[in-house]
């Protein structure tokens, strides 16, 4: 089965990687075998798991989507030092396709975690509080706001 | 338009996350031990900034030794290749004396000038003799030399164009071109696939920048359409002038551009076209004029012509050709012609010779000899390994031919692997090229023979049946199951 890979007309070589096809089926399988993974080396029950899935989740990616800076190489010069990769994809246009997709994902992991471990405190708090953090992160209000100075430039 | 199987495209995803997961483990634990040693910076900023060396660091440094290996002689069709080994998991790499003859399909001499010529070579080495390797000075000062001049004729004349300017180096023909063309207020659209020398000249000239989509005029079109009818950014007054810039061989690609078009595109609203045929300049068109004899297209249409001679040439430096007036303008405001070191005598020596073979004008066949063999060598090799089932770029007739890899693990293996059988190709991966698209591109030249082509075609044939990477299927075996199935009816 073969897709077409049309080019994109994005310049910033960090970001345009995510348009090409096969990158939301790739996210979402991570997703999957990593909880068969995390089934498979504690031996816990499936709602823990999606919890322990969901946590991390929200720490990967508040880490790499909206707290590093940056490109992971040099060519650029630096034009895109002060922007997450959030605010570098799609050229900072907001409410694109790619991005209402990576909104979406933590609300439905978030969903999941919290329906098999049927509502239980403690779980419930640590799974609302990450998703609460991730989806206000990627408001479009949001874009290139710091708040009190946290991961700002100096 | 490149088709990908879709599992490759997941697979490849998949593999460059695990390499992104573990580079940043490493340098979590880097980060934990240099807390511990005392950093002797004494209050001067660091060199890199946070994580800008990590694809350098992480990525690039696991494959380094496919990539800047040294040659120990010119790059013929055959070359000597200097053996490296490295003991630290390639953080340095050493040098030893041993030397490996390979066949080179990497070099960008499309009609083999690189190599002692009979011509070129007894004519260079007189020159070498009266003016010396350097003119020491820049074009204004006492760097002209009577070959310059013959050599701006020569190529005005090869081109069509009314005049010529030369500089010393291709790079900057086009960095430092642009911004004295074009500034603030002006409109830049260029191609999303064009040359680095094209996006830092573009940067560097204050311009606004538009990219279109690769080969589209449609979409060339489209953004045309859109910026002229808004304007300047803010102030929305009329652009001072709109440059379109495309090339003639995209050199990641191998596939030409379709000028016709474009052409048209740009006299229906008026904007100037600067053309870049640094790799198809004397080696596409019946008599070597580049892209646009190849695709038909008048000269006089084109506005500025750029190219290089570093390809078919086999020399150095970069060229600009178009009007009069045009050429007048670069001679007293382009600082690489003012204040930069001209061009090295010898150097240009090669290329007026060069051009005469070329054109014929040493009285034997053999630059029209050598343009069909570049034509019939990419041809015959590109069909051979379409055949054979692997997935390769470009049109026909462009000697450039990128293989597609995907894999980043794949990248290395094929290096290596056709190192190991003496031959030496090259491969490009990101950043040069988008993430999923990494390739092993093949030059070939007027100097390869058909059977040093059938025996790369076997060692590569075979490296892809070992790598994987034959994502087509082959084709003679079904066309002989077909051949078996009506003799059997």
């Amino acid at each position: 089965m073969y897709v077409k890979a049309v080019r994109p007309t994005d310049l910033n070589r960090n970001t345009e990687w995510f348009t090409y096809p096969g990158v939301w089926t790739t996210y979402i399988l991570i997703l999957f075998f990593s909880w068969l993974i995390v089934l498979s080396v504690l031996n816990c029950s499936p709602g823990l798991a999606w919890t322990i899935v969901h946590l991390s989740h929200f720490l990967v990616t508040y880490h790499f989507f909206h707290w590093k800076k940056g490109t992971p190489f040099a060519d650029d010069q630096g034009i895109y030092n002060r922007l997450t990769w959030w605010e570098q994809i799609d050229s900072g246009k907001q409410l694109t396709r790619n991005r209402k997709f990576l909104t979406v994902v933590p609300v439905v992991l978030y969903l999941i975690a919290s329906h098999t471990t049927d509502y239980q405190h403690p779980m419930l708090f640590f799974n609302t509080l990450a998703v609460f953090v991730l989806v206000v992160a990627k408001f479009p209000h949001m874009h290139k706001v710091r708040i009190f100075g946290i991961n700002a430039d100096q | 338009m490149i088709a990908i199987p879709y599992v490759t495209a997941l697979t490849t995803y998949f593999s460059y996350g695990l390499l992104f997961v573990f580079g940043h483990i490493r340098d979590l634990f880097r980060k934990i031990t240099g807390c511990f040693s005392s950093n002797n910076l004494q209050g001067y900023a660091p060199i890199c900034l946070g994580h800008e060396d990590f694809y350098q660091r992480r990525l690039y440094k696991r494959i380094r030794d496919c990539f800047e290996r040294p040659i120990a002689s010119a790059p013929d069709a055959w070359f000597d290749l200097v053996e490296r080994f490295s003991n630290d998991n390639n953080k340095t790499l050493k040098r030893t004396t041993r030397i490996r003859r390979c066949l080179n399909l990497g070099s960008y001499s499309y009609l083999g000038f690189a190599a002692p010529d009979e011509y070129c070579t007894p004519r260079v080495i007189d020159s070498l003799n009266k003016y010396s390797p350097s003119t020491c000075s820049s074009r204004v000062d006492g760097g002209t030399t009577v070959l310059h001049k013959e050599l701006e004729k020569h190529v005005a004349n090869f081109l069509g164009k009314q005049d010529a300017i030369v500089l010393g180096m291709g790079y900057v023909a086009n960095s430092a071109i642009l911004p004295v063309l074009i500034g603030k207020g002006g409109l830049i659209i260029s191609d999303s696939l064009n040359h680095c020398s094209i996006v830092n000249g573009a940067r560097g000239s204050g311009a606004t920048i538009r990219v279109f989509q690769h080969n589209t005029p449609s979409h060339l079109e489209e953004v045309l359409r859109e910026q002229i009818s808004e304007g300047q950014p803010r102030t929305h007054r009329p652009w001072k002038k709109i440059i379109v810039i495309v090339e003639g061989i995209y050199s990641m690609e191998g596939d030409f551009c379709k000028l016709p078009e474009i052409v048209a595109i740009c006299k229906k609203y008026k904007a100037y076209i600067y053309l870049d045929e640094a790799h198809s300049i004397g080696a596409i068109g019946k008599t070597g004029r580049g892209v646009c004899e190849l695709l038909g297209v008048d000269p006089a249409d084109v506005d500025i012509m750029m190219g290089t001679f570093t390809k078919s040439f086999g020399s150095c430096g970069g060229y600009i050709a178009g009007s009069k007036e045009l050429i007048q303008y670069l001679k007293y405001t382009c600082p690489a012609h003012l204040y930069a070191t001209s061009m090295s005598p010898p150097a240009a020596e090669q290329i007026i010779s060069a051009i005469k073979v070329i054109l014929g004008e040493d009285r034997t066949s053999r630059g029209a000899q050598k343009l069909a063999r570049v034509r019939e060598n990419s041809n015959f090799f590109r069909s051979e390994l379409q055949k054979i089932g692997f997935e390769v770029l470009g049109d026909n007739d462009s000697p450039v031919m990128p293989i597609m890899l995907y894999n980043p693990a794949k990248i290395p293996a094929f290096s290596r692997e056709c190192l190991k059988q003496n031959v030496a190709v090259v491969v490009v991966s990101f950043p040069a090229t988008p993430l999923l698209l990494a390739r092993a591109r093949i030059c070939l030249s007027a100097s390869h023979t058909k059977e040093e082509l059938l025996k790369a075609l076997e060692i590569i044939s075979q490296v892809g049946d070992l790598l994987g990477i034959k994502y087509f299927g082959a084709e003679p075996k079904k066309h002989q199951q077909e051949e078996k199935m009506m003799k059997l009816e």
